[in-house]
């Protein structure tokens, strides 16, 4: 691979919508056509950072050369199904989890180094969305096998079948001990279940009735969780007809699920919800390309089917999407780790993730993380510059794990300042206005007085101001 | 609503200047931090809210000596009455809460008394939980009371925390938020931006590239998080600058409670745009003011180093001419039982009462002394919601609007000067 570096790439391209382009960007059919390059549109080092920051949690030096030479569609390929055995990565990870510490301080920690590592990073990105959507809070739970079990029912299921998840969510202790479900009596039925499932999971407010929530109660009526484990107690169970979103018989749980799924307004949350995650949270999406979206999740519910058309869509490179999200506190610190090529102390950085905001299996309600600009105030902000110094400055709680000299080293460079050139390029792809990177650039070079001229320091010192820069916080 | 004044001044002032000028003359920064705050309007309020885990005893805290009840139903436990801090006839400071006693004397402590709400919760967990989301009637309710004030005082153009916890426990879930992320503090290092040892030419020049305007592309979330950014150094650099100038000039005795009063007073000074402080005395876990046994030496110290540290807050902030922006409020999950427990200690109670501290109080006792006679289940009863003191402090010291917070109106308290 060729080194590039000092250039700015892709900042003109990328920045400004082609007139033509921007005329497109409402129309659906072209939205959402798989993108080619051509002139307008290059593939660039600034698209294959936006690829990598959305489909993962930022890129190597070498995953962004390499997708350079692939182009988009073969390293979407490569982000969708990895080569890699993925089967025994995560089944010996799953291992580790199990016979760890049995705390969700523990699992977080795992979690977090699954995330490094994985050769699939685009399948934790997705358990990660799906984490807040059907978010469950292990103080409430109390118990880390059911938390860990929980997890990885969305990690199975991250990337498949929503109805499969969705069932599969209808029923995991966690979840139901979560929400207050765990009894579901005949005589007195629960509606801590109904209700969340048709406001938060599926419908949405304004699609459902109060009547539909206590009807559907009613259909839940029988299960239980004993425990730790579901059970159910058919004499429990309220076999009466019951009228749910217009239709009526002696539903069972199932059936409510079915007629859920059946109701447009679901498909339409769910593409919505991962519209935001995928390709842009800064403006509401246009209904009109939500629309053939939805229609067509609606009718198989294929999540692997739905992130792919995102991805691989012109939309998703398109000025519309990039940098059109702010950076979850986990998307944040793992874009400082990922491209550093460095594994951390993964306990640590659980519990930094929580002071800024993001305390994995501790989502603050049912409804998960907000996000967006919740996310940033001057504290958390504050503590975002704080938790990069921490993993930048070599020393410390997360000691000398990642080296910012090193990698640029690695990777052809031997002066402070071309380093500094290349870490512009690795973590920010070079794309910075011009006035701004020359006003950085000038600090990539110890003083001439300067009494210690390492460039190892000094490159820290210049990675730390890449990082805490406005627009590394842009995923 | 807090994009008024404050941020006027920032920019007026300009955040470059700040940046530049702070730490070269943090008495410019200072002094001119403090002829802001002598132009305070109503929206510069703070609250403090400290929780005394466990299950404070509020009949050992202000003790109904003339009411006979109290002598029979507490053998061991009863407190001398000559060394009682009087109030009247009928009440009086714990012995060891002389400094409380003085706030009092000066008007700027109040009590709040028999607070509590209907069919008390007796377990520590289920009462703490009733008192952080404010909603007894829904124990599966998700968010806590100063979350939900922080998330209904949210608007896109803020980037100033609300609301924030320091202590080194888990963050209480009076402070859950839906949507705001509500910081947790363990010292003002953590509000400070730390730099990696280098030139300092270098880091003003790193700063000048987070400064240097970006051209407007579309993305406003760009200049958000720019702002954001500038305003996280410009507060860092207030707190760094207030530190240095008042290090050390307020005499706070030697408890960890007081070094936290001390740091929540040097963010007051610092400004930062915090409305409400949320604090815990006790422990954490189940607490230390729950004491079921040889009560009388534990509660003394916790009752002494509360009463010592509030004082010297009070009198702190007072020096400053900062006292009538700041309020200071206690609550515990429940009050102890009238009759002690033969093992020299108490049982959960119910209603118990509330301390105000703060420069625009009205003082005094306010609402009725609790029979000792007519008990809910062996306490004295509740009189007053607990959630008519939220409100209050909600609508009448912070300018929230309360309704947001607790769902409904509840009627206020006559209790400040405002």
């Amino acid at each position: 691979m060729v080194l590039q570096i000092d250039k700015p790439q892709g900042h003109n391209e990328s920045k400004k919508a082609h007139p033509a382009i921007a005329e497109k960007l409402t129309d659906p059919v072209w939205a959402w056509r798989e993108y080619q390059t051509d002139a307008q549109r290059p593939w660039n080092l600034a698209q294959a950072g936006h690829l990598y920051r959305r489909a993962a949690f930022g890129a190597t030096w070498d995953q962004l050369q390499q997708a350079l030479s692939d182009g988009p569609q073969r390293t979407i390929d490569k982000l969708m199904r990895p080569q890699a055995d993925i089967g025994a990565f995560n089944s010996a990870y799953d291992e580790y989890e199990s016979s760890g510490t049995g705390s969700a301080e523990g699992l977080r920690a795992w979690w977090l180094r699954r995330m490094i590592l994985t050769p699939h990073p685009l399948l934790e990105k997705m358990t990660l969305f799906w984490h807040s959507h059907f978010a469950t809070n292990s103080s409430k739970v109390k118990n880390a096998r059911l938390m860990r079990q929980y997890v990885q029912l969305l990690r199975s299921h991250s990337l498949n079948s929503f109805q499969s998840l969705l069932k599969g969510i209808s029923r995991d202790p966690a979840v139901l001990i979560y929400l207050g479900a765990e009894t579901n009596r005949k005589a007195l039925p629960n509606e801590n279940f109904a209700r969340p499932l048709m406001e938060v999971f599926t419908l949405g407010s304004g699609h459902y009735t109060e009547k539909d929530v206590q009807e559907a109660a009613k259909a839940f009526t029988g299960l239980f969780v004993l425990r730790g484990r579901l059970r159910y107690i058919p004499r429990e169970h309220d076999g009466n007809l019951k009228h749910i979103l217009g239709q009526k018989g002696d539903f069972t749980d199932d059936d409510v699920l079915r007629i859920v799924l059946e109701q447009p307004a679901t498909a339409w949350t769910l593409v919505r919800k991962l519209y935001c995650w995928l390709i842009c949270e800064t403006d509401e999406p246009n209904a009109k390309l939500i629309a053939p979206l939805a229609k067509s999740f609606a009718k198989d519910y294929d999540i692997l089917k739905l992130v792919e058309t995102m991805l691989r869509s012109n939309l998703f490179f398109s000025p519309a999407a990039y940098r059109r999200r702010i950076k979850c506190p986990v998307e944040f610190a793992l874009g400082i780790v990922k491209p550093l090529e460095g594994v951390i102390s993964t306990t640590q950085l659980a519990q930094d993730l929580a002071g800024i905001g993001q305390n994995l299996y501790y989502p603050p309600t049912v409804k998960g993380w907000t996000g967006g600009r919740h996310w940033i105030n001057s504290a958390t902000m504050v503590e975002r510059h704080n938790l990069a110094l921490a993993l930048l400055q070599g020393s410390g709680p997360y000691g000398n794990k990642l080296n910012p000299w090193a990698v640029a080293k690695k990777h052809g460079c031997s002066t402070s300042e071309s380093a500094a050139g290349f870490l512009l390029d690795l973590f920010l792809q070079g794309d910075l206005e011009p006035d701004i990177r020359g006003a950085l650039l000038k600090t990539a070079v110890a003083p001439a007085d300067a009494s210690d001229t390492i460039p190892a320091d000094t490159v820290r010192r210049f990675a730390h101001a890449v990082v805490t820069l406005p627009e590394f916080n842009l995923a | 609503m807090d994009y008024t004044r404050r941020d006027f001044l920032k920019t007026t002032l300009g955040s470059s200047t700040l940046l530049s000028f702070a730490s070269a003359t943090p008495h410019f920064l200072v002094s001119s931090l403090m002829g802001a705050a002598a132009r305070r309007d109503e929206h510069d309020t703070v609250l403090v809210v400290i929780q005394l885990s466990g299950g404070n005893d509020g009949l050992n805290t202000v003790v109904p000596y003339g009411d006979d009840e109290y002598g029979r139903n507490r053998p061991t436990l009863r407190l001398p009455t000559k060394e009682l801090h009087k109030i009247n006839s009928m009440m009086g400071f714990h012995p060891r809460m002389g400094a409380f006693a003085r706030l009092y004397k000066q008007g700027y402590l109040s009590v709040v008394q028999g607070v509590g709400y209907p069919n008390s919760d007796r377990s520590h967990e289920g009462a703490m939980r009733i008192w952080h989301t404010a909603d007894p009637d829904s124990p599966g309710r998700q968010t806590g009371w100063i979350g939900r004030a922080a998330d209904s005082v949210w608007n896109p153009n803020t980037t100033n925390a609300p609301a924030i916890f320091i202590g080194p426990i888990a963050q209480p879930f009076a402070l859950n938020a839906e949507n705001v992320v509500v910081p947790s503090i363990r010292s003002l290092q953590d509000l400070t931006t730390s730099q990696i040892p280098g030139y300092p030419k270098d880091q003003s020049q790193r700063k000048r590239a987070s400064e240097l305007p970006r051209a407007d592309k579309g993305n406003s979330w760009l200049d958000f998080l720019q702002r954001s950014t500038l305003n996280a150094y410009t507060n860092s650099q207030r707190i760094e600058a207030v530190t240095k100038a008042s290090a050390n000039t307020a005499e706070y005795p030697s408890f960890q409670l007081a070094a936290t009063f001390r740091t929540i007073a040097q963010l007051i000074r610092a400004d930062i745009g915090i409305r409400i402080f949320f604090m815990e005395f006790g422990g954490g876990g189940i607490g230390g003011f729950d004491n079921h046994a040889n009560q009388l030496g534990n509660h003394c110290a916790l009752l002494h180093q509360l009463s010592e540290s509030v004082a010297a807050f009070v009198d702190d902030l007072r020096r400053d001419k900062l006292l009538d922006r700041v309020l200071l409020m206690t609550f515990s999950e429940f009050g102890r039982t009238v009759k002690e427990n033969g093992r020299r200690g108490t049982g959960h109670g119910a209603a118990a009462p509330v301390f105000l501290a703060g420069g625009k109080l009205k003082g005094g006792l306010i609402g009725p002394r609790p029979s000792l006679t007519d008990l809910d289940n062996g306490a004295p009863k509740f009189h007053t919601d607990f959630r008519r003191v939220y409100a209050t402090v909600l609508d009448h010291w912070l300018g929230f609007d309360s309704r947001a917070v607790l769902g409904r109106q509840f009627e206020s308290l006559n209790v400040l000067n405002v």
